[in-house]
C-alpha cells in the first residue's frame, strides 16, 4: 500500500507558494551577487582596483625633480627643504604629463599664507606681521623662496 | 564665533550656533522628515497588529468588531512603509542589494527580510486564513471585477467544510502568536538602528528600541480607535461602546507603560548628565521646544492620560456621547504626539553637532522629494489604500462570517 | 478532491532536485554570462593590499593652520564645493580663566571656516587672554573597530586589508547610516554621486607609491604617513610614535582609532 499524506489543500497551496518565493529569491541572489563580492571581505573586491585607478592631480616632488633637479637640489639644501613644490606652485600632474601646460604664477599671498603672524601658530614657526614687516612690497625683493635666507 | 559656510542654495541659509564639524554644516540634516515617517508608519502597523492579536491570542471578545479593521489597517499601512525609504535613498535603484548582500552586522540589513516576512508570512497569511471562507462565498455571490479578485485570492482553494474552517482558525491563531514577536521585530529593529549609534548620545542608548515598540503599540491602538470611529461615522452606524471602552482601556494602560519608560529615559539622562548632556538639553529647549513640550509631552502624553484615565475611573458616570468624544480626542492627540516623538528622536539627534559644541537647524522645503507636500501624500496614501481595502473586504453589503 | 502524495510524486520531486544539482555547472556558466565577468582581479595591478598597513599620525605641535592640506585634498579628490570635506582643520582657542574665579581654564572656542581651506584669521581673543591656541587637522580615524563599516547594510564600505577604510561608490545605496555612525564627523553624502564619501588615504596615490595629497603638501610635517608593515625605526611614523606621547579622539567609544594625535589639550573632541 503506498503511503499517503493527507495535507489540507490550504496548506499545500501556501507551502508551494512559499517555496516558489524562497526559490526565486535564492535564484535571484545567485545571479545578482556581484562577481568579486567576498574576495577580500564583505565587499566587492573589484572596488579596490576601481578606487586605485583614479588619476592623481598632484605629482609629488619626485616628479618635479625629474626635470627641475637643480632647483630641487637647491631647495633641499636650505630651510624650505621640507616644503612641497606644489604647495606654492600648485597641482602639477597635468604639467608633469604635458609640460606645455604651465603652472600658476606665484603671488605675495603664497608667502604670507604660512608666515603671517597668527596667535594660534606654534612659536617655533617664523612669522611676521606683513604690514609692519615691509608694507606693500613683494617678499621676493628680499627673500629667495627656494633658499629663504639668501639675499637676492 | 561665527561659522563661515558655503551654501549652494542661497535662500535656505541654515542657522548654526557654536561649532559643528564642517561636514555637518549642510542645508538640512541627512535623515529628513521621510526618516521620521518611516518609523511612524511601521509603528502604526505593529501597533494595529498587536490590537488584532488581542482578539486572536488573548481572546478579548469585546474587541471582535475591530479585528478585521485592525488587520486591514496594518496591511494598508505596511504597503506604504517602504516608500519613504525609497524616496530618501541616494540610489533607490540599488535597494535590492540589501537582500542580495545583506551585511549581517547592520541592523538596517534586516529590513528586506523582516518586511517580506511580516508582509507575507504574517499579515497576508493571517488575513487569508481569516478571510478564506468569506472569499469563497463572495467569489460565488458577486460578479465582475470583484468576483475575479475574490476568486484569485482564494488561490483555488474552495473547501469550506467544518474541519477546513477549524484548521483555518487554528492556523490563524498560530500566525497571531508568531506575529507578535514579528511585529516587535519589524518596529524594534528601527529603534535599534538608532539605539546602536554610539556616536550620537541622543540616540545611542539601550531604551531606544523599547521606547519605539511601546509608542508603536500606543499609536497603533489609537489608529484603530480613530479608524473604527471614522468608519462607523461614515456608515452612519452606531459604535459598539463596549468595544470602544475596552480599546480605550488598553490604550490607557499602554500609554501608561510607554510614558513611564519615556520618563525613565528622561530622568536617567538628567540625573547622570553624561557627555553631551548640556548641548542636548540646550538643543531640546531651543530647537525642540514645541514638538517636545507641546507635541509629545502635553498633547501626546498628558492630555490623553488625563482623558483616558478619568474614563477608567469614572466611566459609568460619563454619558456615551462624551465618552466617544473623549476617545476620539485622545486617539487624535496620541497620533499627533507619537509623530512628534518620532520627529524629536530622528531630527533632534541631528540638530546638535557630534562635536557637542554646536547646533544646526532644519527648515523643511515645501515641494521636492523630502518636503511638506511629499509627507502629506505619504501620510494620506495609507488611508486611500485602506479605503479600497475596506470597500473590498469590509463591505456592509457582503455577508461575513467573522470567527467567534 | 484531497491532495495526497504517493511514492511516484515523491520520487519525481527527488529526481527534479538531483537534476538541479547536476545542472549547477551550467547554472554557473549562465551566471557568468549574465554578469559579464571581466578577467581582472580585485586589487590594483602590481599591488598586494595584504603586504601593507597604512596609517597616519598627526603632530599638532607642528600644524600652522595654513590650510594647504584641506585645499589639496579637495582638488586631488574632486570633492564638490560646499560643506563637504574629506579632511579639515579645526582651531582651538582656550582662554585663560577669569582672574579670581578659581577655574583651572577658561572657555574653549572651536572654529573651522571653510574647513580651514583658506587658512585662519587671528583668534578673537588677545594674546593676554589666550592660554593655548592650536590647530588640529582632522580626517578619517581609521578605526580598528569601525562603527561605519559595522552599520553598512550592503557591504559598500569596508576595511581594506591595507588599513584604509574605503567606500565602493558603485555599490553604496546612499542610506547615510555610516555617516550617522561615524563619531568623528569625517563622512558626508556627496551631492553629485549621492553616495557616502570620506578620506580614502588617497588610495589611488598610495597604491602607486605616492603619498596622500595632504601629507605631500604639508609644509611642516604635521601629518605623518607610513606603512606599519614596511617601516624601519627611522621611518617618520615610527619616530613619531617613539618621540611623542599620543592620544586618540573619543577613546571612550571603543572605536580604537589608528590615527593618533600628539600634542592636543583635553578640549579637543
Amino acid at each position: 500500500m503506498p503511503h499517503r499524506f493527507h495535507l489540507p489543500p490550504q496548506l499545500v497551496r501556501i507551502v508551494l507558494l512559499a517555496g516558489g518565493i524562497v526559490g526565486s529569491y535564492l535564484v535571484a541572489r545567485y545571479f545578482l551577487t556581484p562577481p568579486s563580492f567576498g574576495d577580500y571581505g564583505f565587499y566587492r573586491g573589484a572596488a579596490l582596483r576601481e578606487l586605485a585607478d583614479h588619476q592623481p592631480v598632484y605629482a609629488g616632488r619626485k616628479a618635479c625633480k625629474e626635470c627641475h633637479d637643480e632647483v630641487v637640489l637647491k631647495l633641499e639644501a636650505h630651510e624650505h627643504k621640507n616644503l612641497a613644490c606644489e604647495g606654492c606652485h600648485g597641482a602639477g600632474q597635468a604639467h608633469s604629463d604635458n609640460p606645455d601646460i604651465k603652472l600658476a604664477v606665484l603671488t605675495y599671498s603664497h608667502c604670507v599664507r604660512c608666515h603671517e603672524k597668527n596667535l594660534s601658530r606654534p612659536k617655533w614657526h617664523k612669522q611676521i606681521v606683513s604690514k609692519d614687516h615691509y608694507a606693500g612690497s613683494k617678499c621676493t625683493e628680499c627673500h629667495v623662496p627656494h633658499s629663504p635666507n639668501e639675499v637676492p | 564665533m561665527s561659522l563661515e559656510i558655503t551654501n549652494a542654495i542661497a535662500e535656505l541659509t541654515p542657522h548654526f550656533e557654536g561649532y559643528a564639524y564642517p561636514n555637518e554644516a549642510t542645508p538640512h540634516p541627512l535623515w529628513t522628515v521621510l526618516i521620521v515617517l518611516y518609523p511612524y508608519i511601521t509603528g502604526l502597523v505593529a501597533g494595529a497588529f498587536i490590537m488584532a492579536s488581542l482578539v486572536r491570542v488573548f481572546e478579548v471578545k469585546a474587541l471582535q468588531p475591530v479585528y478585521r479593521l485592525s488587520l486591514l489597517t496594518a496591511f494598508g499601512f505596511l504597503l506604504c512603509a517602504p516608500l519613504p525609504l525609497l524616496l530618501h535613498l541616494g540610489h533607490p535603484e540599488r535597494c535590492f542589494q540589501v537582500m542580495i548582500t545583506p551585511h549581517l552586522t547592520s541592523p538596517m540589513a534586516i529590513f528586506g527580510f523582516v518586511y517580506a516576512w511580516y508582509l507575507m508570512a504574517v499579515l497576508l497569511l493571517e488575513l487569508w486564513f481569516d478571510y478564506r471562507h468569506d472569499l469563497v462565498v463572495w467569489s460565488q455571490t458577486t460578479t465582475g471585477l470583484k468576483s475575479t479578485i475574490y476568486r484569485l485570492l482564494t488561490v483555488g482553494v474552495t473547501d469550506t467544510s467544518e474541519p477546513a474552517l477549524k484548521l483555518d482558525a487554528r492556523i490563524g491563531h498560530i500566525l497571531s502568536v508568531v506575529g507578535i514577536p514579528s511585529a516587535f521585530l519589524l518596529h524594534g529593529y528601527v529603534g535599534f538602528i538608532f539605539g546602536s549609534v554610539k556616536a550620537n548620545p541622543w540616540w545611542g542608548n539601550v531604551l531606544m528600541p523599547i521606547i519605539f515598540i511601546l509608542s508603536a503599540v500606543v499609536s497603533g491602538i489609537a489608529l484603530c480607535v480613530f479608524n473604527y470611529m471614522v468608519l462607523m461615522w461614515l456608515r452612519r452606524k452606531l459604535v459598539d461602546m463596549r468595544c470602544l471602552d475596552v480599546m480605550g482601556m488598553y490604550l490607557f494602560y499602554a500609554l501608561v507603560v510607554d510614558a513611564g519608560i519615556e520618563a525613565l529615559d528622561w530622568i536617567h539622562r538628567v540625573y547622570s548628565a553624561e557627555e553631551g548632556f548640556q548641548v542636548m538639553q540646550y538643543m531640546a529647549q531651543e530647537k525642540l521646544f514645541y514638538t517636545l513640550n507641546l507635541g509629545q509631552a502635553l498633547l501626546g502624553t498628558l492630555v490623553p492620560l488625563l482623558l483616558l484615565g478619568s474614563l477608567q475611573l469614572f466611566r459609568h458616570k460619563v454619558p456615551e456621547l462624551w465618552r466617544r468624544r473623549m476617545y476620539f480626542t485622545s486617539a487624535m492627540v496620541i497620533l499627533i504626539g507619537v509623530m512628534a516623538m518620532r520627529w524629536n528622536v530622528v531630527i533632534g539627534g541631528q540638530l546638535f553637532s557630534k562635536s557637542l559644541r554646536g547646533l544646526m537647524s532644519y527648515k523643511m522645503e515645501f515641494a521636492g522629494l523630502e518636503g511638506w507636500l511629499m509627507s502629506a501624500v505619504l501620510l494620506c496614501l495609507p488611508f486611500v489604500i485602506l479605503a479600497v481595502l475596506v470597500k473590498l473586504f469590509l463591505s456592509e453589503k457582503l455577508p461575513s462570517s467573522e470567527h467567534a | 478532491m484531497k491532495n495526497s502524495y504517493s511514492r511516484r510524486s515523491v520520487l519525481t520531486v527527488l529526481g527534479a532536485a538531483v537534476t538541479g544539482v547536476l545542472a549547477s555547472p551550467a547554472a554557473r556558466t549562465a551566471k557568468a554570462a549574465v554578469q559579464k565577468v571581466l578577467a581582472s582581479t580585485g586589487a590594483a595591478k602590481g599591488y598586494d593590499p595584504t603586504r601593507h598597513k597604512w596609517v597616519m599620525g598627526i603632530d599638532v605641535n607642528n600644524c600652522i593652520g595654513c590650510g594647504l592640506c584641506a585645499e589639496a585634498c579637495k582638488r586631488e579628490n574632486h570633492v564638490p564645493e560646499g560643506p563637504y570635506y574629506r579632511t579639515w582643520i579645526e582651531r582651538y582657542t582656550i582662554a585663560k580663566p577669569k582672574p579670581g574665579s578659581g577655574d583651572a581654564r577658561g572657555a574653549a572656542t572651536v572654529e573651522s571656516p571653510m574647513g580651514g581651506m583658506n587658512g585662519f584669521k587671528d583668534p578673537e581673543l588677545s594674546k593676554d587672554e589666550i592660554l593655548h591656541s592650536f590647530f588640529v587637522p582632522k580626517l578619517c580615524n581609521l578605526c580598528q573597530h569601525s562603527p561605519c563599516v559595522q552599520v553598512c547594510p550592503v557591504g559598500a564600505t569596508f576595511d581594506a586589508p591595507d588599513g584604509a577604510v574605503l567606500i565602493d561608490p558603485k555599490y553604496c545605496i546612499g542610506c547615510g547610516f555610516c555617516i550617522q555612525a561615524c563619531p568623528y564627523g569625517c563622512r558626508f553624502l556627496n551631492p553629485r554621486t549621492r553616495t557616502a564619501e570620506k578620506c580614502t588615504l588617497c588610495y589611488h596615490r598610495i597604491t602607486k607609491g605616492l603619498q596622500p595629497a595632504c601629507v605631500e603638501i604639508c609644509p611642516t610635517q604635521a601629518r605623518v604617513f607610513g606603512d606599519l608593515k614596511n617601516s624601519g625605526p627611522d621611518d617618520p611614523i615610527q619616530k613619531f610614535y617613539r618621540n611623542n606621547k599620543v592620544q586618540a579622539l573619543k577613546p571612550h567609544l571603543g572605536t580604537e582609532p589608528r590615527v593618533l594625535y600628539a600634542g592636543f589639550d583635553k578640549e579637543v573632541s
